[in-house]
C-alpha cells in the first residue's frame, strides 16, 4: 500500500494571495495580446467582423429566403469565434505558463480559467452590442428571452471551461493535441450550423448535430432572441446537462494528470 | 510532528516512467499501436526519510543525477511522491531553476508581479517591495525593458530578488550563489545571512563544499536517490569526497568539493 499526502499550509481557494494571482494573469494576458492598449481590444471585436462582411456578400443572395439571416449570421460568428478562441487559449494555458508551474506551488487550474477571461470579454462586449441593436431597431425579444440568452452565455463558457481544464493537462502529455484541435476546429465551423441554417439538412441528422456542443448554443441563442418561440425547457434541460457533463469530464481528466503536470514540462 | 520540526519527510519514493521509445504526440501514439513499448522506472528517490528543524540551515550535497533537485520539488510540492508523505507545517518559498522561467513578452514589473502572486505574495505586498525588489536586482533602469531584451544574468538577478523578498517561513534554494558577479553574490550571501538571523529555515543543494561549510548547519548526502549521510556539515562532506572519489566523475566536481 502506497500514500502519497502532501499537508501544507493554507487552503489555495480562501488564501487572498491568490487573488493578486488571478488579476495579475488576467492583465498580463490582455497586455501581451493587445500590446497594453485598448484599441488593441479592438482587433477582438473585428474579426469576426471582417469574416461576416466576407460571408454576408456571398451567402445572403444563397439563403436570402431565409428570415433575419445576417443577424442569424453574425450571432453564430461571434458564439462560435468565442468558443474558437478561448479554448484554443484554454488547451495551451498550462503549456504557456509552464514557468509558473515548474517553480511555484500553486493551484494549477487557476492558470486554465484565467486563460479564458479574454475570450469571456469579447463575448460580453459582443453580447452587449447585440441586445443593444436590438433595442435601438425595437426588436427587443424580452426580458425571458434576455434571461435565457444570459443562460445560453453561460453554459457556453462552462463548456469551453470544461474542455480547457482536460485539453490542458493531455496537450503536455501530446505535444500536437493542439493539431489535432485545430483540425477540429476547421471542421466544427461546418459542422455548427453558423453560415447555413439548419434547416437544410435534413431532418434525420438535427439530432446528431446537437451533440456538437455550439450547435445547440447558437440555436437556442437565435431562437431566444430573433425567434420565433423561446427553447423549450427539454431543449434547455438538454443544454445544462451537457454543459455541466463537458465541464465534469474535463474536471475528472484534470484531476487524474493535473497533479503530475509539472513533470511533463 | 514535534513542535521545533517544520518539515517531515517519510520514505518517499519518486520515480520516472522512462519509456523505451519516447512518444509524445497524438501521431505517434496512432502510430505506435502496432509496436508495442516498454516502460522502464527511473527511482530517483528510494524511500528518503528526515525531518527539518525550525530555523535550521539544510544542505543537501550529492553528485549529479543523484536525485537532488528531485528531492526540492518534492519538498516545496511541485511533485507529488510515489510513495512516502512530506508533511510541512509552513510556507515555503522556491527558487529553482534560476534564469529561465519568465515570459519574455512583458517587462520585468509584470514579471515581478506574476512570479511573486504565483509564489504566495499579495498583489499589494509585491507593489510595496517592487522598489527593493528592482534595487536588489540593481535592474531599476531596465524596470520597463521586457525580458526578452535581459541578458542571463540579469534574469537571473531578478529571480533571486524577487524570491529572496517573497520568502515565507521556509526558503529552498538549487545552487544558491550560483549568478552573477561577485558583488552581487555578496549581496546574496548578506541577504542569506538576514534571513538567517530572522529565524527562517533554509534549504539549499549546492556542490560548493565553501557554502555548505559555511552557511549550513546540517547535511544531507544523497547517492543514486538514497539517503546515506545525514549530520554535521564537515562530516557529510568527507563522505560526499569519499563518494566522488570512489567513482569517476569529473575534475569540476571534485575540485568544488574541496
Amino acid at each position: 500500500m502506497t500514500t502519497a499526502t502532501n499537508t501544507s499550509t493554507p487552503a489555495p481557494s480562501t488564501d487572498p494571495a491568490w487573488a493578486g494571482l488571478v488579476w495579475t494573469l488576467v492583465r498580463t494576458d490582455f497586455k501581451a495580446r493587445y500590446h497594453g492598449t485598448g484599441s488593441g481590444f479592438l482587433w477582438a471585436l473585428l474579426k469576426p467582423t471582417a469574416m461576416f462582411v466576407v460571408l454576408v456578400a456571398v451567402f445572403s443572395l444563397i439563403f436570402r429566403s431565409e428570415p433575419n439571416y445576417k443577424l442569424k449570421l453574425i450571432i453564430g460568428l461571434f458564439l462560435w469565434d468565442y468558443f474558437a478562441d478561448s479554448t484554443k487559449a484554454g488547451l495551451a494555458s498550462m503549456s504557456s505558463k509552464s514557468f509558473l508551474i515548474t517553480r511555484a506551488r500553486l493551484p494549477t487550474w487557476i492558470l486554465v480559467v484565467t486563460s479564458l477571461a479574454n475570450a469571456i470579454v469579447t463575448l460580453t462586449v459582443f453580447a452587449s452590442i447585440v441586445v443593444a441593436y436590438l433595442l435601438a431597431t425595437g426588436a427587443f425579444p424580452g426580458l425571458p428571452a434576455l434571461i435565457a440568452f444570459g443562460g445560453y452565455l453561460a453554459a457556453l463558457v462552462t463548456i469551453t471551461v470544461g474542455i480547457s481544464l482536460g485539453a490542458s493537462v493531455l496537450f503536455l502529455r501530446y505535444r500536437d493535441l493542439n493539431q489535432v484541435w485545430d483540425m477540429a476546429m476547421q471542421a466544427g465551423f461546418f459542422v455548427s450550423p453558423i453560415i447555413y441554417p439548419l434547416s437544410v439538412v435534413p431532418e434525420r441528422f438535427h439530432f446528431w448535430l446537437f451533440f456538437w456542443p455550439p450547435t445547440p448554443v447558437i440555436e437556442f441563442t437565435r431562437a431566444a432572441l430573433l425567434g420565433p418561440t423561446l427553447p423549450t425547457t427539454t431543449a434547455n434541460v438538454y443544454l445544462g446537462l451537457l454543459s455541466t457533463g463537458i465541464l465534469i469530464a474535463g474536471a475528472m481528466v484534470y484531476r487524474r494528470f493535473g497533479p503530475r503536470a509539472a513533470e511533463y514540462l | 510532528m514535534p513542535g521545533d520540526e517544520i518539515i517531515r519527510v517519510d520514505h518517499v519514493s519518486k520515480g520516472f516512467l522512462v519509456p523505451s521509445v519516447r512518444r509524445d504526440t497524438v501521431r505517434e501514439h496512432v502510430l505506435g499501436l502496432l509496436t508495442p513499448r516498454r516502460l522502464d522506472p527511473l527511482r530517483v528517490l528510494n524511500r528518503v526519510s528526515f525531518s527539518v528543524r525550525r530555523g535550521e540551515s539544510l544542505a543537501i550535497v550529492g553528485r549529479n543525477g543523484c536525485g537532488k533537485s528531485t528531492l526540492l520539488r518534492v519538498l516545496c510540492g511541485i511533485y507529488r511522491p510515489d510513495s512516502g508523505s512530506v508533511a510541512t507545517s509552513a510556507g515555503i518559498t522556491p527558487i529553482l531553476e534560476l534564469g529561465v522561467g519568465w515570459n519574455h513578452e512583458l517587462d520585468a514589473i509584470d514579471n515581478v508581479q506574476l512570479m511573486g502572486t504565483a509564489l504566495g505574495l499579495s498583489l499589494g505586498a509585491v507593489n510595496r517591495r517592487l522598489d527593493s525588489i528592482l534595487e536588489f536586482a540593481e535592474l531599476e533602469r531596465f524596470a520597463r525593458q521586457k525580458l526578452k531584451h535581459y541578458s542571463t544574468g540579469m534574469a537571473a538577478r531578478l529571480a533571486y530578488a524577487v524570491a529572496f523578498s517573497a520568502v515565507r517561513e521556509v526558503l529552498v534554494l538549487d545552487e544558491i550563489f550560483a549568478v552573477g558577479d561577485a558583488r552581487f553574490r555578496a549581496r546574496c550571501e548578506n541577504r542569506y545571512r538576514e534571513l538567517q538571523q530572522a529565524g527562517h529555515t533554509i534549504i539549499i543543494v549546492s556542490h560548493d563544499a565553501r557554502v555548505v561549510g559555511q552557511f549550513c548547519n546540517r547535511a544531507l548526502l544523497l547517492e543514486q536517490g538514497e539517503l546515506i549521510h545525514v549530520g554535521d556539515p564537515d562530516a557529510v562532506l568527507a563522505s560526499y569526497r569519499t563518494v566522488l572519489d570512489r567513482s569517476p566523475e569529473t575534475a569540476e566536481e571534485i575540485a568544488n568539493a574541496r
